[in-house]
């Protein structure tokens, strides 16, 4: 169950809004919209709306700011004023939010009000789930403190090995229910993003920032009433909405077809291809290579070792070789025997003190420097220990040159 | 009964059945324009499907006794390669990859130069454009299924280039190694690539390859002023063949069938005659002398690496095969209309000459590879030193324990990655030499602080004594000196 709701959950949510996002972005452009209602009611709106997106929106930075950069976040709260004064700060946003929040729902719920006529069955739900958000959030806040804190080592470390399609829900299956909540209903949240109103967030009209102003000129006094003469003149027809009819069945069927097809498509290939992804990773072992004073001082000699994974399977593949010079009686270094230009195996010349790569001819000094030929950087060494007498060799990932 | 009836009953109630006479016969026959010269030139794509279906046949017989394991792997090829018919497969199998590779590449010259990829033949264009990436990339996995050590450090090398994709380098290599090394899982991806997820994408893209060509109909060659219109093209194309097309099958495609077979047959003959590569040492890690090397299809690839000037390098690896990339791709976006005759789009001829020049150098000097330090190299014979003893003698002996000959030759004998050191002492001073020696260069490592004093005393005494009149003659070459000195040279 742990791992419906914090592996395959979230993937499932955001492959929706992603795929159902760009398909309602291309076939139906103008509906990327808040759908103000501001036309038919504005005072419940300004008080409501005011304060749940200034708070909203704060209190998001804040969510994302310590996600993308943890470390940062974790230096900026290791002192205890910074961090109280932060929760301080989050939990007044979040009442902020939640005052916001009632208002909004508020002015949607008496039956003559214009604001309800207009609402969907799908806005109630958001509207929910945002409130059973700020409402959680809240409640973390006052009663599972200092949630800036241990949310560096909880859900930051849940999300990131999503991103990085490595899900390990490992640090958030612990928590108590009440947090995980806050979890799964953020990415509901997610989830509805592309089936409803929120996808305004991506119409903000930025340009307004840049662009020249606009002074609004009033043709008459706004606080006088309207005349009546004026409305009556200015009634505009409205185009009554198409009766549900076989083309809108056809295109509801069409729909269907592709959500249910991308869904299922999805649940095949998102475990294939995170398979696929999915690097092993080795812990880095230390093996033995053998008695420390086998070794003659000064010079370099090939040594293998089991690399940090064999497989069964994995026969010769399983052995790694590396140069090995004793410098000291007590000082070891190894180099990887993989040239850095393009990872051929370099040999060493024990008379002429050189590394000699048979590919290109790259060349290294015995300290591993460049010596010529087109290697962009030394060879790369291996750590290296003497435990009782035996010198031991960590195992270590091919050196790849990356630019 | 006689048996040919029986066969055509049975063909009947087949047919009656699937409906494929009725279906797949106007497909077969359908008309295309007469080639009257450049006929033979309209083979080359049929040629390398046929040759991609060679490949999927005895592909299916190689896996049947392949075994996907880094440590097992090598084990079973030689299991292949020590039954009789096993070794024929795999000739099969390696010379209908080198035909393909060769065929597809044709086939992309002749469509290019002929313009058949303008309208209304663009996707035709951009679908084979994913075929010969495909292809290329099959040849390279398939090189390394042969799981030598040539086939390990060829996914070493593989993983160092994709690692000098920026920002995702690094993870890209270990992606393509499965982990943190080659080991037991970088086989098996390989593997899956080779004989499933490429397979299955060419299979995709021929399909829709074939369905253009008769949606679009063959293209009828090019005439110079007979330029392509969008808004006419098709009306034309379409009279054009009812006045003059014949019926594909078989008036023109028996050509095809022709050359598929010669094709085949010569598959076959090179798989009987000269046989598959040979294996080389186990994949071990640990068998640090080896000298990687790509398989012919690359070997230009191989030396453009090595020649390009190292700053150059990072850019090349990457962006080299993105320009080619694009390149394909805008062929056809940006030339979709006008002239289609390669007479009056002589760029196109200069372009494809360019292309065929540069590989065919690079391939040549590829199998030299002047650029790899023969560490094969033996010590100097007394014969070319000249003395057993002495300075000379002993400054021989520095030049080869050094490592100056993997790189240098003395009369015939050592590396050519640098120069041609059999008459040093007529063209240096020893100051000179020494200040070579000591300061080294772009290609050459210093050897200040690696010599003693005496050692290179002798070795600049050995290098003063190599003079153009000392060159002793091989023996092979002893008559041909003889008649050059009868002609008075």
């Amino acid at each position: 169950m742990q791992t419906f709701f914090f592996i395959a959950f979230p993937y499932i949510a955001l492959i929706l809004a992603i795929g159902v996002g760009l398909y309602r972005y291309f076939s139906h452009r103008f509906t990327y919209s808040s759908l103000s209602s501001q036309l038919l009611e504005n005072r419940h709106l300004f008080w409501g709306s005011v304060s749940w997106h200034y708070g909203i929106t704060l209190i998001l930075v804040a969510h994302v700011l310590p996600w993308l950069f943890p470390r940062a976040a974790a230096a900026v709260l290791g002192d205890a004023t910074r961090l109280f004064v932060l929760e301080l700060t989050g939990l007044a946003l979040g009442f902020y939010c939640v005052f916001g929040i009632i208002v909004l729902i508020a002015r949607r719920l008496p039956n003559d009000s214009r604001a309800r006529a207009v609402t969907s069955p799908m806005d109630w739900i958001l509207l929910l789930v945002l409130a059973f958000q700020v409402l959680s959030g809240v409640g973390i806040a006052l009663f599972e403190r200092w949630g800036s804190a241990w949310y560096l080592s909880t859900a930051v470390p849940w999300l990131w090995s999503l991103v990085r399609l490595h899900p390990d829900a490992s640090t958030v299956t612990g928590l108590p229910v009440f947090i995980q909540s806050h979890l799964i209903s953020g990415f509901v949240v997610v989830l509805l993003f592309p089936f409803t109103r929120l996808v305004h967030i991506f119409a903000i009209p930025i340009e307004y920032l840049w662009r020249p102003y606009q002074v609004v000129i009033w043709n008459r006094d706004p606080r006088q009433p309207v005349s009546s003469t004026l409305t009556t003149s200015t009634t505009v027809s409205m185009p009554t909405p198409p009766a549900p009819n076989h083309l809108d069945r056809r295109r509801l069927l069409v729909r269907f077809s592709i959500l249910a097809g991308s869904v299922s498509a999805a649940i095949v290939g998102i475990p294939s291809i995170a398979f696929l992804l999915g690097l092993r990773k080795a812990p880095e072992v230390w093996r033995g290579l053998g008695a420390a004073d086998s070794f003659q001082i000064g010079q370099a000699v090939e040594v293998s070792f089991l690399d940090s994974s064999p497989l069964p399977w994995s026969g010769v593949t399983a052995r790694t070789a590396a140069w090995l010079r004793r410098e000291s009686p007590e000082q070891f270094i190894a180099f990887a025997i993989n040239c850095t230009h393009l990872g051929c195996p370099v040999r060493w010349l024990p008379n002429a003190d050189l590394f000699m790569c048979p590919c290109h001819g790259g060349v290294f000094y015995k300290d591993g420097t460049v010596a010529s030929g087109p290697p962009p950087k030394a060879l790369v060494t291996y750590p290296v220990r003497v435990r009782d007498g035996m010198v031991e060799i960590l195992t270590s990932p091919l050196p790849i040159t990356s630019v | 009964m006689d048996p040919v009836r029986i066969l055509k009953q049975i063909w009947r109630w087949f047919d009656d059945l699937t409906g494929f006479s009725q279906s797949l016969g106007p497909i077969m026959a359908h008309p295309v324009p007469k080639a009257r010269k450049t006929r033979w030139f309209y083979v080359f794509g049929s040629a390398t499907l046929i040759a991609f279906l060679v490949q999927v046949v005895t592909g299916i017989a190689l896996s049947s006794a392949y075994v996907t394991g880094s440590g097992q792997a090598y084990d079973s090829l030689c299991f292949i390669t020590s039954s009789p018919i096993g070794r024929i497969i795999r000739g099969i199998h390696y010379f209908g990859a080198s035909a393909m590779i060769i065929l597809i590449g044709l086939h992309t010259i002749r469509v290019y130069l002929m313009g058949a990829y303008k309208y209304p033949r663009q996707m035709n264009w951009l679908t084979g454009a994913g075929l010969l990436l495909f292809t290329l990339l099959m040849a390279f996995t398939g090189q390394l299924l042969r799981w030598d050590q040539m086939g390990f450090w060829t996914a070493v090398v593989a993983a160092e280039q994709a690692g000098r994709a920026p920002l995702i380098g690094n993870w890209l290599g270990h992606f393509l190694l499965a982990g943190n090394t080659v080991g037991g899982a970088t086989l098996s991806r390989f593997f899956a690539a080779h004989v499933f997820f490429l397979p299955a994408l060419m299979f995709l893209f021929i399909a829709v390859h074939l369905y253009l060509v008769i949606f679009n109909g063959i293209s009828e060659p090019p005439k110079a002023g007979r330029p392509v219109d969008p808004r006419t093209y098709r009306r034309w194309y379409h009279s054009l063949l009812e006045r003059e097309g014949i019926p594909f099958w078989p008036q023109a495609a028996w050509r095809d069938v022709l050359f598929g077979s010669i094709v085949v047959l010569a598959i076959f003959v090179l798989a009987l005659v000269v046989g598959p590569p040979e294996l080389g040492k186990p994949p071990d890690p640990t068998i640090i002398s080896a000298s990687p090397r790509p398989d012919w299809y690359f070997m230009w690839y191989f030396a453009l690496l090595s020649l390009i000037p190292k700053w150059s390098e990072r850019w090349v690896i990457i962006l080299g095969p993105l320009v080619f990339g694009l390149f394909l791709i805008l062929v056809p976006l940006l030339g979709s209309r006008g002239e289609r005759s390669p007479l009056r789009r002589p760029w196109s001829i200069l372009i494809i000459l360019s292309v065929v020049f540069v590989i065919a150098h690079y391939w040549v000097v590829g199998i030299r590879a002047p650029w790899s330090p023969r560490l094969d190299a033996l010590p100097l014979p007394s014969s070319v030193v000249g003395v057993a003893d002495g300075p000379i003698a002993a400054g021989a002996r520095v030049f080869y324990d050094k490592g100056c000959e993997y790189c240098h030759t003395i009369s015939g004998y050592g590396g050519i990655r640098g120069p041609d050191l059999s008459d040093a002492g007529d063209r240096m001073s020893a100051a000179q030499m020494a200040t070579r020696i000591f300061s080294g260069g772009e290609n050459m490592p210093s050897y200040r602080g690696n010599l003693k004093p005496e050692e290179l005393a002798s070795l600049l005494a050995f290098l003063a004594s190599r003079h153009r009149v000392q060159l002793p003659t091989p023996p092979a070459l002893q008559g041909l000196a003889r008649q050059e000195a009868a002609h008075g040279r």
